[in-house]
Parts: structure tokens; sequence; C-alpha cells
């Protein structure tokens, strides 16, 4: 039988090839330019070896399967079967919605990489995988502990859900909480589970438009509202500095006393939402720069706590502010106040 | 008619609120024999899962000799012909 093996060319193969004059100049150009990527490739190789090397040497679980995150989408075709269909060139795509969820999820995980050194969802390359065009006209989107799914709204509540950039980082913090602080989804571990996504979206949101948090709207969901929810003069899904808006979807309370046993996380996020708003405010510049440093060392940090008290979870930003911004005690300060502003 | 109420409450938008609702109801007799058994089967033993972040959970609520009684699920474990007839309407 006869058996095809394949051999990858090595690099004194390319450069002399790239010199052959029997070759045409375009194609001494590409065996010279293969000879530089291929070094190139080889030098990534060698330091994600390294790294493999170390991280292993720390932990099993820490090495990456990926360097940098794959971003994946597939088109449900208003089916509630997942993942769905895979699409081929998401970034090239003529269908607007897979175009924008491969953008943004892509931004995102750049977003997780620059500001965090957060490498994807699991800080081990894990593929950011989104289904869109989700069931019939589907009023949601949401994360189902491995990927992302966007509906595609009715137009007149909702618009198309990866519209919102916010509604993107939202949902995409959902799986890094699940890697990491593991926070429940009821009563008070629910609220801060919803509190943090809406805290890293936002934070998402403003680092894209490079957004100070003085000029910031801290609006959730602006983009996804409806024609009839404009209409009838609703501007946002949540407004993390006035939770109790009413010209928000879902108003929510502005304080720790006023959260219930049960209450859904969607409005148990409204006193932290206002907590680290306050803060950011208070303490000036960009959000992600002092005080989202701090909710992402309490995020990543504090190990797995699925039932954690909102008064736990304040505390901690209290003592991280103390111990990454002792120099800087006005950070400390400004998380204080946010705390204070909620009742906690 | 052997009625089941059904409300959509959560996600993103927090259905169930003040602003948003997603309610309709099913005559039982009208589901497939499949459909049936599964809800009968949610209020005979009804789940502790929590919804997944921002996974609509479903009320359903079914009349007995004893009064109503109600349960909450989430939305992955709710049959697609029960979660098809609720109607999202701004109130």
């Amino acid at each position: 039988m006869y058996r095809c093996t394949c051999f990858i060319l090595p690099k004194d193969v390319l450069d002399r090839l790239s010199h052959d004059k029997t070759f045409t100049t375009e194609q001494r150009k590409s065996l010279a330019d293969s000879a530089r990527v291929s070094d190139a490739l080889r030098n990534v190789r060698v330091q994600a070896g390294l790294l493999t090397n170390v991280s292993q040497s720390i932990g099993a679980h820490l090495t990456s399967l990926a360097t940098a995150p794959k971003v994946t989408v597939y088109d449900c075709k208003q089916t509630q079967t997942l993942p769905g269909t895979p699409v081929a060139n998401p970034k090239a795509s003529a269908d607007a919605t897979c175009k924008r969820a491969f953008n943004e999820t892509s931004k995102v995980a750049q977003f997780y990489k620059q500001v965090f050194k957060r490498n994807s969802i699991d800080n081990a390359g894990m593929t950011m995988m989104s289904s869109v065009h989700y069931g019939h006209k589907f009023n949601n989107a949401m994360w189902n502990g491995t990927q992302m799914i966007y509906g595609d709204g009715d137009g007149k509540i909702f618009v198309d859900f990866t519209n919102g950039n916010d509604v993107i980082g939202h949902e995409l913090t959902h799986g890094v909480t699940q890697n990491s602080l593991q926070l429940g989804y009821s009563d008070d571990a629910g609220g801060l589970n919803e509190s943090v996504s809406d805290c890293f979206g936002s934070m998402f949101r403003q680092w894209q438009a490079n957004q100070t948090a003085a000029a910031a709207d801290w609006l959730i969901g602006k983009d996804i509202m409806g024609s009839a929810a404009n209409a009838k003069g609703f501007t946002c899904l949540r407004n993390m500095a006035n939770p109790a808006d009413k010209k928000a979807l879902a108003p929510q309370p502005t304080k720790y006393a006023q959260v219930t046993p049960g209450m859904d996380p969607h409005y148990s996020s409204g006193p932290p939402n206002l907590a680290f708003c306050v803060a950011c405010q208070t303490a000036g510049g960009k959000s992600w720069e002092t005080v989202g440093q701090v909710w992402y060392a309490v995020l990543t940090g504090s190990g797995p706590h699925p039932t954690m008290k909102m008064s736990d979870f304040a505390n901690r930003t209290r003592q991280v502010a103390g111990q990454l911004f002792a120099a800087k005690p006005a950070i400390g300060a400004a998380i204080d106040k946010g705390w204070k502003t909620v009742g906690l | 008619m052997d009625r089941l109420d059904i409300e959509r409450v959560g996600g993103q938008g927090g259905f169930g609120g003040p602003n948003l609702k997603s309610e309709g109801h099913v005559d039982r007799a009208r589901l497939s024999a499949t459909d049936r058994a599964a809800v009968e089967a949610l209020f005979a033993r009804p789940p502790t899962d929590t919804p997944k972040p921002d996974e609509f959970s479903y009320r359903l609520t079914r009349q007995t000799p004893s009064g109503p009684q109600t349960i909450q699920v989430p939305e992955r474990l709710v049959p697609a012909a029960v979660r098809s007839v609720v109607k999202d309407e701004l109130r």
C-alpha cells in the first residue's frame, strides 16, 4: 500500500529555494516570506513551550489550550438547537449578527488580555463560542455554562442582542465568574453574579470608547431597546448610576436592605452595581484602571465562593484596595464610599 | 379544560418585573403524551436546579382539589410546546 508522508520544509531549504532563479520573482518572495514566518512561528512555539513548562510546574490546571482564544460563531437559524450551524468565516460574514458576535467577542478577549492579563474565559485560552439567531424572536441572551447564546429580539421590546457590546461583555463575564469566584445564581451570590457581569460589561463598553467614569452613561442594554420599549420611554435594561431609574426596564433596589430572599438576580444586582459606579465616579479617571482592578482581583483571587454574601464581597474589595493601592488611599476611600452608599 | 397557566420570568430583561410580562396558558389534554408526562413529572418532583446565568424560568400553575399548585423551573427543563405559548409584552 502506498503511504503519503508530509514534511514541514526546514528553514534552510526555504532560504535556499528563495534564491533559486528557476522560480519566478513572486515565488521566490513567497519562499522568503515563508522562511521568516517559520522563524517567527518557531519562536512562538519555543515561548509557548516555556510557558507550558512553567505552568505545569505550578499546576496542571494552568496549562493553556492556546495563547489566544479561538472565537467561533454558530447560526441557530431561529431554532433552539445548539450550537447551530458553524459559520465558516464570521469575521467577513454577510450576516451582520454573525460578524458582530465575532468582532465584539474578539474585542472582549482583547479587553481581558490587555487590562487584566487574562487569557480568555478560563485564563487558559478557552475557545469563545457564540450561537446567534437563537429561537424565533427570542427576547434574551445568556451564558449556558459553556457558550454564549443570543436571540434576535422581537423588534418591539428588544432588537438583536448582539447590538449591545455591554451585553456581549456581560455574557462572557458570566463565564469568567464560573471559572473564578463561582458565584451561584440565587440570593446574595446571584445578585453579585449579575452585578459582576454588569460591572465588567460596562467597563468593556467604556474601554472601547476610551471613556472616563465621569463621561460614561452607566446604562446596561441601551443599544438593544426595541421600538415599543423606546416609545414607552424606556432607555435601557438597567441603570448602574441610578438603579431605581423609571426609564430602566428593570428598575432595581438601591439599598442592600431592600434585597429580599429569592429576588431575581437582575434586580438584586442593583446595590452592588451602584456601589461600583459610585466608587468609579469618586475615584475618577477610567474605571478599569483602578476600581476595576480591585473587582477583578476579588473575582479571581478569592477561590470559589458559590454562596458569597454581599457584605463579604464588599469587605474583600476594601481589603484588596488597601493591598493593590496602598500608595493611593483615595481608591480605597472611593470603594468604601460606594458600599456605604448602598448600606454595606 | 385541564388548564396549565404559564409565566416566563427572569432573563436579561427581568421578565415578571414591573414592566415586562410573558404569560400564556394551555389545555394539558392538548399536549402530546410525552409533553404531558414531562409536565406531570415536574409537578411530582419539582427540580431544585437554579437557572443558568440569564436563563429564563417558567412558573407553571395547575389546579388541584386542594387549590392551585405552582412550581418554578429553569427553561431548559420545560417542553418546547409549553414554552411556546407565552407572549412577551410590555405592561
